[in-house]
């Protein structure tokens, strides 16, 4: 069983139900015959290399016209997919076909054109819920993006229920866009902002988190896999911790709903964020995800068309979620495309993605780490550890910006160095700024392989300046 | 003294071609080139901010021998040495190269320079900028990084300006140095444009410090010019508070556009 498992095609005979979203029987199937697979595929010489079957990233990449190309003489190697993905051309021809055929305003007309744009939007949206097993489509609000919807969370709810001296839990290690709204909103009604730091292991210290829920507590706002340390933090624990104290739980899945089977029932989560651009879907959409009971409750964000019900002079009523969230002509042929972007996802499979990824981030990791002076942020992975398939690091004595610059110049390889929206964790770390190579399901072995040779001849070439 | 010290960046000075005159950059300010087509309107000003410093204590005309000369001679001359250094290395690593060896060449900055207030903002690297004006009001700047090719980049724009004046590090614009342009390559203003943005923090603190210095002699202020307001509008990536203090002193600039027919 074994043998054949380690074939990433026959992943279904294994488990026929894992391509289901959100199916429950997934994570009993990567237990039992996943872990095993890879502590007998640690070695890096077996990663997809079976002459028989070909990787997904390989059976892919036709799909994807964008990485076939040179930069700068060489061969594109795209490592920074955590900044945003690239598309498959069905999703590029999905939003083409809208333009082309049946744009039209949507919720309004009348016409033949509006309605099926209304149909295909509104499509989209369930398309959205049933992705991530939300059990209503109302409950998924279109946004621009996931710093939109976070900000949506803040202006809304954050403004109607924090009060002076309540608390909100974030950790170190957030996302610009899951602090910064919630400083602006903290400043307007007294609330107090705690921080978790991290723990040995370089990952968000729970247990601390645990300590600091009280009943002041009324939000913990937390990431799912980070974008610097690849961590993944334990929602449902917190979800049940947060809800004894009677605090609400935010979400920001950006680098997780892309990436793995992301269930929002299970989770229980009050809140979920994410972005289309980083799971192949373009950029300019972006959804949020609020339990019912608690987007009824919320006061408008933005006011304008779309999002009311009857308007007058000295006072408007407002319209039922999600359109009361909604204002103004959204982002149509988007948001179809971010179904045609799930669309294709689903068909792979997220249970197939995230095994690939698993193993082709731990390869990064290995390889990555043999190499001299490199240090890399974030938990060793390990049986029970499962990072995210990106490497944040730092090389002895050379700027990561310097890094990236040269890896692009001479080896057309794309990380990212900078502070990667992440300043009070690389302040934490005592860094300035770290570089980062991010993997998506189209990248291969030989991808990696390409970057670790360039990130030795870049670092050789520094390292004769000295 | 003055236009030798600005030369002490350099441990060596920059390769030309052989094509060029004889005589080196390093040793000569002064070049027999096609001198930049220079208006009367700038001599004029020139001569009016020199008015302006002219006191009993005033330094003597030795010193201001390079005023003589038409406006803009030395930094319009070393930009153009600089550029076209960078135009002859065609391979990109190169230039890379290049610009590490002249990071190499950097003054060292104390380590009480490296505070918050000489941050330059607004970049993905750091960068510290020292930057003073002289007794003779002329340009004085130091600066460092963690990063080797900004630091390269700081090497070379302080070669161009370190003791110029004023009105010759206000005429260089951030367009005239994309030839140095080692990878990156959108012209837009962002992050990663290390050359704009401590060209930019040069400039404005260059403002700072003749307004400053204006001021303290209680001179009188040239006519103002509108066009740097726009250009400190978006400064090192955060806006700068609008001025409602009138920089009133024209800094005449017109007169810099370095045509470089090599």
């Amino acid at each position: 069983m074994e043998g054949v498992a380690m074939k990433l095609p026959s992943f279904k005979s294994l488990a026929p139900n894992a391509i289901s979203i959100g199916h429950r029987s997934f994570s009993r199937v990567r237990r039992s015959s996943s872990l095993s697979v890879f502590s007998a595929a640690s070695s890096s010489a077996t990663v997809a290399t079976n002459s028989e079957s070909v990787s997904l990233g390989h059976r892919v990449r036709k799909d994807f016209r964008i990485l076939h190309q040179e930069v700068n003489g060489s061969k594109l190697v795209y490592l920074d997919s955590a900044a945003t993905s690239q598309k498959p051309s069905v999703v590029l021809e999905a939003l083409q076909n809208y333009y082309e055929f049946y744009n039209s305003n949507v919720h309004r007309g009348i016409h033949y054109l509006s309605a099926k744009a209304t149909d295909e939007f509104e499509l989209a949206r369930k398309k959205v819920a049933r992705f991530i097993n939300a059990s209503d489509s109302k409950e998924i609000v279109f946004t621009r993006n996931a710093t939109e919807a976070i900000n949506l969370v803040a202006y809304s709810w954050g403004l109607l229920n924090l009060k002076p001296g309540d608390e909100v839990i974030l950790t170190v290690a957030e996302h610009h866009s899951c602090i910064v709204p919630w400083q602006l909103v903290s400043e307007k009604t007294g609330a107090v902002l705690k921080y978790v730091m991290l723990n040995e292991d370089e990952v968000p210290d729970v247990d601390k988190l645990r300590e600091m829920l009280s009943p002041k507590t009324k939000l913990v706002a937390v990431h799912h896999v980070s974008n610097v340390l690849a961590s993944c933090l334990p929602i449902e624990e917190i979800v049940v911790c947060a809800h004894n104290v009677g605090a609400k739980v935010l979400v920001d899945a950006c680098q997780s709903v892309p990436h793995m089977v992301v269930d929002v029932q299970k989770l229980n989560a009050d809140f979920l964020v994410a972005s289309s651009h980083k799971m192949c879907g373009p950029t300019g959409i972006g959804f949020l995800y609020g339990r019912s009971d608690l987007l009824q409750s919320m006061p408008p964000f933005l006011g304008g068309g779309e999002m009311i019900s009857d308007v007058f002079l000295d006072h408007s009523t407002y319209a039922e979620p999600p359109s009361r969230f909604e204002a103004g002509t959204p982002a149509i042929g988007e948001a179809i495309a971010l179904g045609a972007a799930i669309d294709y996802l689903s068909e792979i499979g997220m249970p197939k993605i995230h095994e690939y990824e698993v193993e082709l981030g731990k390869y990064l990791y290995e390889k990555l780490s043999s190499l001299p002076d490199v240090r890399i942020y974030g938990p060793r992975p390990s049986e029970s550890v499962h990072r995210g398939a990106l490497c944040s690091f730092n090389v002895e004595g050379l700027h990561p910006t310097d890094l990236a610059t040269f890896l692009d110049q001479q080896h057309g390889v794309a990380i990212r160095s900078g502070h990667h929206c992440a300043q009070p964790l690389h302040r934490y770390l005592g860094v300035n700024a770290s570089a980062r190579a991010s993997l998506y399901f189209y990248n291969t072995k030989e991808d990696v392989d390409s970057f670790v040779v360039a990130l030795a001849d870049t670092v050789s070439f520094f390292n004769s300046f000295k | 003294m003055n236009t030798s010290s600005s030369f002490k960046v350099f441990a060596s000075p920059p390769l030309i071609f052989s094509s060029r005159p004889p005589k080196s950059a390093s040793q000569n300010p002064r070049f027999s080139y096609q001198l930049p087509r220079s208006c009367p309107k700038s001599i004029r000003c020139m001569r009016d901010s020199v008015n302006l410093r002219s006191s009993p204590n005033a330094p003597s005309a030795l010193s201001f021998a390079t005023v003589e000369a038409p406006l803009g001679t030395k930094t319009s001359d070393k930009l153009r040495i600089l550029v076209s250094e960078f135009r002859s290395l065609t391979e990109p690593i190169d230039r890379v190269k290049r610009l590490l060896n002249y990071a190499a060449d950097l003054a060292p900055l104390d380590d009480t320079a490296r505070v918050s207030a000489n941050r330059v903002t607004g970049c993905t690297t750091q960068v510290w900028l020292e930057i003073k004006m002289d007794e003779f009001g002329r340009m004085r700047f130091k600066a460092d990084s963690d990063s080797e090719i900004s630091k390269g980049f700081c090497s070379c724009l302080i070669w161009i300006l370190d003791g110029a004046k004023p009105e010759e590090v206000m005429g260089l614009r951030s367009e005239d140095l994309s030839e140095m342009n080692v990878g990156v390559h959108g012209k837009e203003q962002s992050r990663v444009n290390t050359w704009q943005n401590v060209l930019m923090s040069m400039q404005k603190r260059t403002m700072s410090l003749v307004d400053a210095d204006v001021a303290h002699r209680g001179g009188e202020r040239p006519p103002h010019h509108h066009k740097h307001d726009l250009l400190f509008k978006y400064v090192n990536g955060s806006y700068m508070e609008s001025s409602k203090v009138h920089h009133d002193y024209s800094i005449s600039l017109l007169p810099l556009y370095y045509d470089f027919t090599i």
